[in-house]
């Protein structure tokens, strides 16, 4: 019942929230906002399940009701975690509550709206991360788009509509492309329910029928490209990514820290749910595993080289998020423990850093009202304190040991380099792991040039630290990234645990 | 008893003289008589299989069909009364206003 | 004894918790503790200082210790036949050493900083000392670490210490971008360590160094493996002995970078920017011995690779003499010795890639030692001369300043490679042992040793040029008539190290050794110790390399021996030719273009820079323009075309409801017709 009511309160948090007046509304979602990160901490704290949720592993917090019966089809309320899920819901709880702190300082009109918004899309991310039942799934997955469409378009920068708008339809048709591959597979099966575990098992004992004169391996296949497809626009991959960099600059801070921290890794987690723990035997056929591990590292490496030519510190961070998700597909295509595991670590993890990242621009840009390098030089003279922080923060972007980044792209590494799937898998590997350097390089001009050397801003007012409340969030980032990087368990071993049956079915080893 | 193609011939020819009304007319109670007419030679259809097949449901929905197209007049009646104030002339094609 | 190396950890934690401290002062942005908080560095090293000590005496009374002390994903991983990553302690001869080295700089500087940053008013101070603390933390984590995960992790995190301190003064426009170029260079380098430990781990499926009697460390498997004793998967089709080349060569990336050596030696010169103090610890002593360190750390996997010991030892050769030359034109202080750093680190390596393990660890020791004690010297005098560090405004130092010049004139004769001082020992060894390996069967080393032969008298002779400049001669400026006098805490260090510089050279008496047959070669036997594969003796067993002598042995100690205190003293002679003299003028103006090539440090710089600007950037503006162009391009023309669709075929709805009638009628009857065809009324 946890999981109901953590879901629960999080749309009653949003309701009340969008009810009260806008001058606490900000304190008052924050407040609200701890309730879900007690609950999800809790559910941590008594985690107790076993192996892979979709695979016949014990499910922790399980909920399973039948709801409607739809053309011989039973429609769920079926939820639960394990140790793929349960990570990426501690991490949506968390950075939905400082990324209402960090709402405070920037978003000065309609704040209860906004806030009652950023509550309901945690409640619907929540909702992603916890279904197991495709068509309450799919309900939250399309949900999350609402809030996120009209806190960009109403709260946005000057191109606010444009990017909401692309935003929206980019994702939308997306979901629609994943939507009709994954019926085509569900309409072939012998299956009585929406269930994921269900179709998932059903698939593997091979039970897919044929289709329009299709044999199952091709209508697999189909469906693993449309699939693919779908996801890979959320996740995003190039050359699905354009809609990314749009967005996030239109974005206010705290919507760029959900677009990036969370909303992200819906599709990397849909990937691992859909694509590589349901029909690994599409994914492993050497020609569409070269297909994904090049798709991998051009993301990589193509990423970092677009966040070298931008001059706005917010598209450096979203560009070098598409980097940063190319190591992930590259740990799932891995299919060892580590590279699949070293992926689930960093969606936290990324999730953590880039977080910490878009909040420290945003606290700048919350001073400085630009976020073009070239405006800017010297803010680490007035800003000691979030400079600091974002000085941490952009090394662990670039993968300092001890912090959670490092960590993630460390098991990505060692899990891809010795993969059997990935032909010639030593190369790629290396190959990606280029982007390590260009990281820094791009991080470290753009700090050199804005954060160091004398201090010059063109203001007609007095530049000031920031608030207390506006770098307490940052700190707590930080804190939660070094934990994770210096103790990765904390997650690791419950990920590594449910990856195990997966990475099985192929026999792929660490 | 009356085959019911003949019943259906008249229905269709009264159903054609409505359509021709609707298509060369630019009054718009023409226009209403029209689609009146149109609405009668469905109604004709009804009323016809209902006696062939023994059945009331059709003479059922004749009724209904009658209180329908009343409502339906009286609605006509208040658009055109709309539309002339609007434009000062009840011709349809006039009224192009509620397009891209 | 055996309790001692329950406190290793500690040795590593203590500096940690200075830095903690430190970076609490400096959160609360008030002046909490006295010395801005180097009180705390201070007390922490001396700590670990006094551990490493009792390590060391534990380790000669035949002790070693190499213990998982934390498992940091270990056993995570189900099916992954031990895979485990951990944390662990490994103290052995070579371990200790370089801990008493590390901790002692370490203390020595923090006096120093005393001096040279709190009596010099600067401001900021917490977070040097927090820099230095976590440095010097970072630094024992990687001297102590048991696997090459944990010695990659605490090299990147040196690495990060070196960037903040080298961009200490981050209000100036220099410093900042030294420590961007610093930090940048290093993870290139990094990035081959990187891929290295990956292949290392998914090639034997540890990284350990040591390891157990079963479960032996890599270095030991991959002699096995080329035994035919053990299965390593090796990758892309190589067979083992060219897939350790390939890992061994990998790895030695991060040491390239680390140790600047060359082509990755830039950011050394450009890191001069930092505090001195910080210069002397981090850009001479310790951090810079982490790539050396790190070979002979794991000395066994490259000793059975001949390919990647002869790279090591070219290398290193070249950039002895490469990067010396550049030294003899430089004006400013620092510069002279950082280039001085690059070149000696260039000897170690030749050394380390010519089969002379104790001669490299021996010349890491001394020079850890005496260079520490120069860039200290150079602060001091810097210090005197309120920041100024070109040479031509020095001159006349020597009696105002006689600690100064009397301990860096030890530094400098060590340096310089003069009998009897430290340098004098470590270097002929190295020498020597290039020489008869080279006589051995390997034609390449003769190179090698041909270029540290070279880099000999370019040595003494900037090194000489720097004190005749800086101490002798008439004061050249108003700053160097009345020096800033130091106090104390600068001379102390000065002191302490110059004893060391001036002796330091008796713990490895090896010529004497040969000459005599008294057993005062103690490095020696002091590496010989320990884990047997970590061993002198064992690296010589597996090394591919054989001696061979010009007459007999001590005929080729001596001969060696005279040839390289010749040439020293050749160089030294020059230098004192040309610039002790109360005016000496730019020499080195006589070599014309020459000398702009090496000022301009071969144009290594520009052409680096011209990679970054103008190769590596237009590639990123044209991936930009692509991006927003074509791939955006097609999005955007995606909608560009339904918008345009839309925006024709909405002319259908013409708002005549006439025509709409038209329409429904029209299609009604095609529908009509539709289906009479295909129901087969019609036709």
């Amino acid at each position: 019942m946890i999981i109901e009511a953590l879901i629960g309160v999080t749309f009653l948090a949003a309701l009340v929230v969008m009810l009260a007046p806008d001058e606490y509304a900000g304190k008052l979602a924050f407040a609200l906002s701890l309730l879900p990160v007690a609950g999800s901490l809790w559910m941590w704290a008594g985690f107790d399940a076993g192996g892979n949720a979709l695979m016949a592993g014990s499910i922790a917090y399980q909920t399973q009701l039948d709801w409607l019966t739809v053309a011989g089809y039973d429609l769920q309320w079926f939820v639960g975690v394990d140790g793929i899920s349960l990570p990426l819901v501690v991490l949506s709880t968390v950075l939905s509550s400082l990324a209402i702190v960090s709402a405070w300082t920037p978003i000065d009109t309609r704040q209860s709206q906004f806030y009652g918004l950023m509550l309901f899309m945690e409640a619907n991310l929540l909702g992603v991360f916890t279904a197991l039942d495709f068509f309450l799934w799919f309900v939250f997955w399309e949900a999350v788009l609402v809030p996120m469409y009209f806190l960009i378009g109403v709260w946005g920068g000057p191109r606010r509509k444009y990017a909401a708008i692309k935003f929206f339809v980019y994702t939308n048709i997306a979901s629609l492309v994943m939507f009709i591959g994954f019926m085509a597979l569900v309409f072939n099966l012998p299956v009585s329910s929406f269930g994921l575990p269900e179709i998932t098992q059903a698939l593997q004992a091979g039970k897919l029928s044929g289709f329009v004169g299709l044999d199952p391996a091709t209508l697999k296949l189909a469906a693993f490209t449309a699939m693919f497809a779908g996801f890979a626009v959320k996740v995003p991959i190039v050359p699905f990514h354009t809609w990314l960099p749009d967005a996030h600059v239109e974005a206010p801070t705290p919507v760029s820290v959900m677009l990036a921290g969370v909303l992200l890794k819906m599709g990397t987690y849909a990937l691992l749910r859909f694509n590589f723990t349901m029909l690994p035997d599409v994914a492993t056929r050497p020609l569409v595993a070269t297909v994904i591990a090049a798709v991998a590292v051009v993301s990589v490496i193509y990423g970092a080289m677009l966040a070298l030519a931008q001059q706005d510190l917010k598209r450096i961070v979203a560009y070098s998020s598409v980097s940063s998700m190319g190591y992930v597909i590259l740990g799932l295509i891995a299919y060892t423990g580590l590279g699949i595991g070293g992926a689930t670590f960093q969606m936290v993890a990324h999730g953590l850093i880039s977080g910490l990242m878009f909040m420290a621009v945003g606290v700048i840009y919350n001073v400085t009202h630009t976020r073009m390098v070239g405006d800017m030089s010297g803010m680490a003279d007035r800003m000691p304190v979030t400079v600091g922080i974002l000085v941490a923060g952009a090394f662990g972007y670039m993968g300092l040991p001890l912090m959670a980044g490092f960590a993630a792209e460390y098991f990505i590494f060692q899990g891809a380099f010795a993969s059997t799937v990935i032909p010639s898998a030593p190369l790629f590997t290396a190959a990606s792991m280029f982007g390590i350097v260009i990281v820094a390089g791009y991080l470290l001009f753009a700090m050199q040039r804005t954060l160091f050397g004398e201090f010059s801003l063109e203001t007609d007012y007095e530049v000031r630290r920031a608030h207390f409340h506006d770098v307490a969030p940052l700190a707590v980032l930080l804190l939660c990234t070094i934990a994770l990087g210096v103790a990765p368990n904390i997650f690791f071993e419950m990920i590594t645990d449910a990856i195990e049956p997966v990475v099985a079915v192929v026999g792929g080893g660490a | 008893m009356v085959p019911p193609q003949y019943y259906l011939v008249l229905a269709a020819a009264v159903f054609c003289i409505g359509v021709f009304g609707l298509l060369t007319r630019k009054n718009a109670l023409l226009f209403l008589m029209s689609v009146e007419l149109m609405l009668n030679a469905a109604n004709i259809n009804l009323v016809a299989f209902s006696y062939y097949w023994g059945n009331v449901t059709g003479q059922t929905f004749g009724l209904f069909t009658m209180a329908l197209a009343a409502a339906e007049v009286a609605v006509g009646i208040g658009i055109i009364l709309v539309l002339y104030r609007n434009f000062k002339d009840v011709d349809v094609t006039e009224a192009a206003t509620m397009r891209w | 004894m055996a309790g001692i190396f329950d406190f290793a950890p500690a040795i590593v934690l203590l500096p940690f918790l200075s830095f903690l401290i430190a970076v609490g002062t400096a959160l609360s942005g008030r002046d909490l503790l006295p010395k801005g908080g180097a009180i705390p560095g201070i007390a922490a090293t001396g700590g670990s200082l006094v551990l490493s000590v009792a390590m060391a005496a534990a380790v000669a009374g035949g002790e070693v210790y190499d213990e998982t002390i934390y498992a940091w994903a270990a056993g995570a991983v189900p099916g992954s036949e031990g895979l485990e990553l951990t944390f662990g302690v490994l103290i052995d001869p070579l371990s200790a050493m370089m801990l008493v080295i590390v901790t002692l700089i370490a203390l020595l500087v923090h006096v120093f900083s005393l001096g040279y940053m709190n009596d010099d008013g600067q401001t900021g101070l917490p977070r040097y000392y927090a820099g230095l603390g976590l440095f010097t933390a970072s630094m024992l984590g990687f001297v102590v670490a048991d696997n090459l995960l944990m010695a990659f992790m605490f090299f990147e995190l040196v690495g990060l210490c070196s960037y903040l301190l080298i961009g200490f003064h981050f209000r100036e426009p220099g410093p900042p971008s030294a420590a961007k170029k610093a930090f940048l260079v290093t993870r290139f380098g990094d990035y081959f360590f990187l891929v290295g430990v990956v292949a290392v781990f998914a090639t034997f499926g540890t990284a350990q160094f040591v390891g157990t009697e079963s479960a032996p460390g890599f270095p030991v498997l991959a002699e096995q493996a080329l035994h035919g004793e053990f299965t390593a998967n090796t990758f892309l089709g190589l067979g083992p002995q060219a897939w350790f080349t390939v890992v061994g060569l990998l790895v030695l990336g991060g040491v390239i970078g680390k140790s600047a050596q060359f082509p990755l030696h830039t950011w050394l010169p450009d890191a001069m920017e930092g505090p001195t103090p910080v210069s002397a610890l981090i850009h001479a002593a310790t951090m810079v011995a982490a790539g050396v360190y790190l070979v002979a750390r794991m000395y066994g996997f490259y000793a059975v690779s001949p390919t990647a010991l002869g790279v090591i030892a070219l290398v290193g050769g070249f950039t002895a003499l490469f990067a010396g030359t550049m030294g003899v034109v430089k004006r400013e202080l620092k510069q002279v010795l950082a280039y001085s750093t690059i070149s000696q680190y260039g000897y170690m390596m030749l050394a380390l890639g010519a089969g002379g393990y104790v001669a490299a660890t021996f010349h890491l020791l001394t020079h850890a030692f005496f260079k520490a004690l120069l860039f200290l010297g150079a602060g001091s005098v810097i210090l005197a001369m309120h920041h100024n560090e070109n040479m031509w405004d020095m001159g006349g130092l020597k009696d105002k300043m006689p600690v100064t010049y009397y301990s860096f004139l030890a530094g400098s004769l060590a340096l310089a490679g003069i009998f009897p001082f430290a340098g004098f020992w470590s270097k002929d060894e190295i020498l020597f042992e290039t020489l008869v390996h080279g006589l051995g069967g390997s034609p390449l080393l003769l190179l090698g040793y041909a270029f540290g032969l070279l880099a000999v008298p370019v040595t003494a002779f900037y090194t000489f040029r720097m004190v005749y400049l800086t101490f002798h001669g008439e004061p050249r400026t108003e700053q160097a008539e009345s020096p800033e006098p130091v106090r104390w805490n600068v001379k102390g260090p000065l002191a302490v190290l110059g004893v060391l510089a001036t002796v330091a050279g008796a713990v490895n008496l090896a010529p004497v050794a040969v000459l005599t047959g008294a057993h005062v070669d103690f490095l020696h036997s002091w590496l010989d110790g320990g884990f047997s594969a970590l061993t002198v003796h064992h690296y010589e067993e597996i090394d591919p390399y054989a001696s061979a002598y010009l007459g007999g042995e001590v005929t080729t100690v001596l001969l060696g021996a005279a040839v390289s205190l010749g040439l020293a003293l050749l160089g030294l002679g020059l230098a004192y030719r040309l610039y002790a003299v109360p005016e000496p003028v730019e020499h080195t103006d006589k070599l014309g273009s020459v000398k702009g090539l090496l000022y301009d440090n071969y144009y290594q710089d520009e052409y680096q820079v011209y990679l970054a600007n103008r190769v590596v950037l237009p590639l990123a503006r044209a991936a930009d323009t692509f991006d927003q162009g074509v791939i955006d391009g097609a999005v955007n023309a995606v909608s560009s075309v339904s918008l345009f669709s839309g925006s024709r075929i909405r002319r259908i709805q013409t708002g005549v409801v006439s025509n709409y009638a038209a329409l429904v009628t029209l299609g009604l009857t095609a529908l009509l017709v539709v289906f009479g065809v295909l129901g087969g009324w019609l036709l």
